[in-house]
This record gives C-alpha cells, sequence and structure tokens, in this order.
C-alpha cells in the first residue's frame, strides 16, 4: 500500500469514518515497515494500540486462583443455605414449644380454680374472702381520711394566699 | 455452564478484561483483583448468561461497574501511570533507537491518560481492542451518538497533541 493511500486513511481515522477492517490496515502498516518521516508521529501512535494489544495477565498462578475461589464460594454458599434453613426450624422448634408450654399452664389453673366440691363449704369461703376485702377497705378509709385533712387544710390555706397576692 | 466450560469460553478474555480495568485504574494489582472478582461474579451469574446476546461485552461492562466502584472507593484518579508493557516488538533497532522508541510510547500513554476517562474508555476499546461501535455502545451503555462524538473528540484531541509532542517535543 503506498504512502497516498495511507494518508487518505489516516484522514479518514481521525473524522472516525474508518471501519475496524481499515483501521486494522493501519496498524499493520505501521507495525510492519519503515514509514516516511511525515508519518512518524501516527505509526507511534499505532505502534503504541498494537503494544497494548498484546499486554496480558501475566500471573501464572491467577486461572488456579479463580477456580478456587469459585469452588470454595460454591461450597461457602451451601453451608450459609444450610445454616440458614437450621436457624428456620430451630426458631420454629422454639417457638413450637413454648406455644405447647402456654397451653399446658392454662390448662392446670383452669383445674386449680374449682377447687370446692361442697356448695356451703365454697360459700363459707367466698365470704371469709370478702371479709378480708371489706376489712382491708376499712382500714384504707382510715388512711384516706388522713390525707383528706391535708387537702382540707389547703383548700383553707390558698384564698388566703391569693388575697395576699393580690395585695 | 460447568466449570470447564467456563475455562475454555470466559478465561480467555481475562487479559481483555485486565487491560481494560488497568485503563481505569493505573494499577497492575488493583487491576488484577477487579479481574478475579469480575471473573466469580460471572460464575454466580452464569445462568443468566444464555440470556445475554453478547456476554463478552456482558463481561467488559461488569469490569467498567467494578472499576468505577473501586475508584470511588480508593477515591482516586489514575495517578500511577503505566510504564510497563511498553516494549515495541520490532526488529533490527539500535539500542538508541529503542530507548527513543520507548519514550515516544510513554509520552502516547501519558497523553490518552490525560483524556476525560469517556474518551479514554472509548478510543481504548475501539483502537487497541478492536470492537464495533455497538459493542462499545453496550459495554459502556451510551448511544451511538455519544460514542462516536467521544471517539471524534479523543482522537482530534490525540492529534492535536501528537502534532505538539513533535514540534516543541512536549
Amino acid at each position: 500500500m503506498d504512502s497516498k493511500k495511507i494518508e487518505e486513511l489516516l484522514e479518514k481515522y481521525w473524522n472516525c469514518e474508518t471501519s475496524l477492517e481499515e483501521e486494522k490496515q493501519l496498524r499493520d502498516y505501521f507495525q510492519a515497515r519503515d514509514v516516511p518521516q511525515h508519518l512518524k508521529e501516527p505509526a507511534a501512535l499505532f505502534r503504541y494500540f498494537e503494544s497494548q494489544k498484546n499486554r496480558s495477565l501475566q500471573d501464572r498462578a491467577f486461572d488456579s486462583e479463580v477456580t478456587r475461589n469459585i469452588t470454595t464460594g460454591k461450597t461457602r454458599r451451601l453451608l450459609y443455605n444450610t445454616m440458614r434453613i437450621a436457624a428456620g426450624v430451630a426458631v420454629l422448634i422454639i417457638a413450637g414449644w413454648f406455644v405447647r408450654k402456654e397451653i399446658h399452664k392454662t390448662d392446670t389453673t383452669m383445674v386449680a380454680v374449682d377447687t370446692y366440691d361442697d356448695p356451703k363449704q365454697a360459700f363459707e369461703e367466698t365470704k371469709k374472702a370478702l371479709l378480708m376485702i371489706s376489712s382491708s377497705f376499712g382500714k384504707a378509709e382510715e388512711q384516706a381520711k388522713k390525707i383528706n385533712l391535708f387537702n382540707e387544710a389547703q383548700q383553707e390555706i390558698k384564698p388566703k394566699t391569693q388575697k395576699v397576692e393580690g395585695v | 455452564m460447568n466449570l470447564e466450560a467456563f475455562q475454555n469460553r470466559v478465561m480467555p478474555v481475562k487479559n481483555k478484561l485486565f487491560r481494560f480495568a488497568l485503563r481505569f485504574l493505573g494499577n497492575e494489582d488493583e487491576a488484577k483483583d477487579v479481574v478475579q472478582e469480575v471473573l466469580i461474579k460471572v460464575w454466580n451469574g452464569r445462568d443468566q448468561m444464555d440470556e445475554v446476546q453478547n456476554w463478552e461485552a456482558w463481561c467488559m461492562r461488569i469490569t467498567k461497574n467494578l472499576s468505577l466502584d473501586r475508584i470511588r472507593s480508593l477515591n482516586r484518579r489514575q495517578t500511577q501511570p503505566i510504564e510497563s508493557g511498553l516494549e515495541v516488538r520490532q526488529h533490527d533497532l539500535t539500542p538508541h533507537e529503542t530507548t527513543e522508541q520507548k519514550e515516544s510510547m510513554q509520552s502516547i500513554n501519558d497523553l490518552i491518560a490525560t483524556l476525560p476517562e469517556k474518551q479514554r474508555q472509548i478510543i481504548h476499546l475501539r483502537d487497541i481492542e478492536g470492537y464495533s461501535y455497538t459493542e462499545i455502545c453496550e459495554i459502556l451503555e451510551l448511544d451511538m451518538n455519544q460514542v462516536k462524538v467521544n471517539l471524534f473528540r479523543a482522537r482530534t484531541a490525540v492529534r492535536e497533541k501528537l502534532i505538539k509532542i513533535n514540534a516543541y517535543g512536549l
């Protein structure tokens, strides 16, 4: 290919009108031979592209490292999933156990409520319980009266202090 | 896809992914880490691979995204120049010519590194990896117009800078 043709191609290249095939022609041209002085700069550019294209990952251990990561990642994921399922099952079992325990407890209290078979005895017991409550109320009333005293005193003091403030 | 198919089909593109990640990160170790992450991602998403039309472009897109993530997390731009890998395989060169070649490679490398990110990516994908415009659109998730405009700007900038280097030896 003569340099005239190359110059035309280059002009097309700078205007982004070249096809991939034409760009390859340019790379090949500049790679292969000595170029005229006026084409030195594009030559350097195309040689740079070509040299970059040949760069590779220089690491022999890379492939095996990736393979190892892939396979361990697989087992780790499997383990993770199993753990998740196991945790779910454990939660269900514990919850079930608590629910069962709760149901069992209410059953026993229901039984404990019905203590007396004889109605007379039951009446006596009830009376006893009510008496106990009423005596407690009586005590409480006495204490409440004391508090009332304070309230009354406060009521009496209030208007006086208001008058003082008013003055 | 089983492990064997993965090794035969996907692993061979690792160098392309590496070069692309390197263009973003400018550091071989970081680029290698990204490629490894990409390959693991591809393996984990291998079920979708049959649905993807162009899986190589898909791998390149993952590389781009992970590289950008890494740049963001490292919060830095490409600061280290890509120094190695600039040897030109040309025969019959005197030591002086070889040094001269290496210097011009380095200056081109530097001038491409100064391009805005998008232009740098596009010129890499087109002129080094030889992707079609459609593929570049797919990799960079851009429309055709943006790709062409950015490539035009990148090439114009490179051309102007090359002339400057030649004229003033900058």
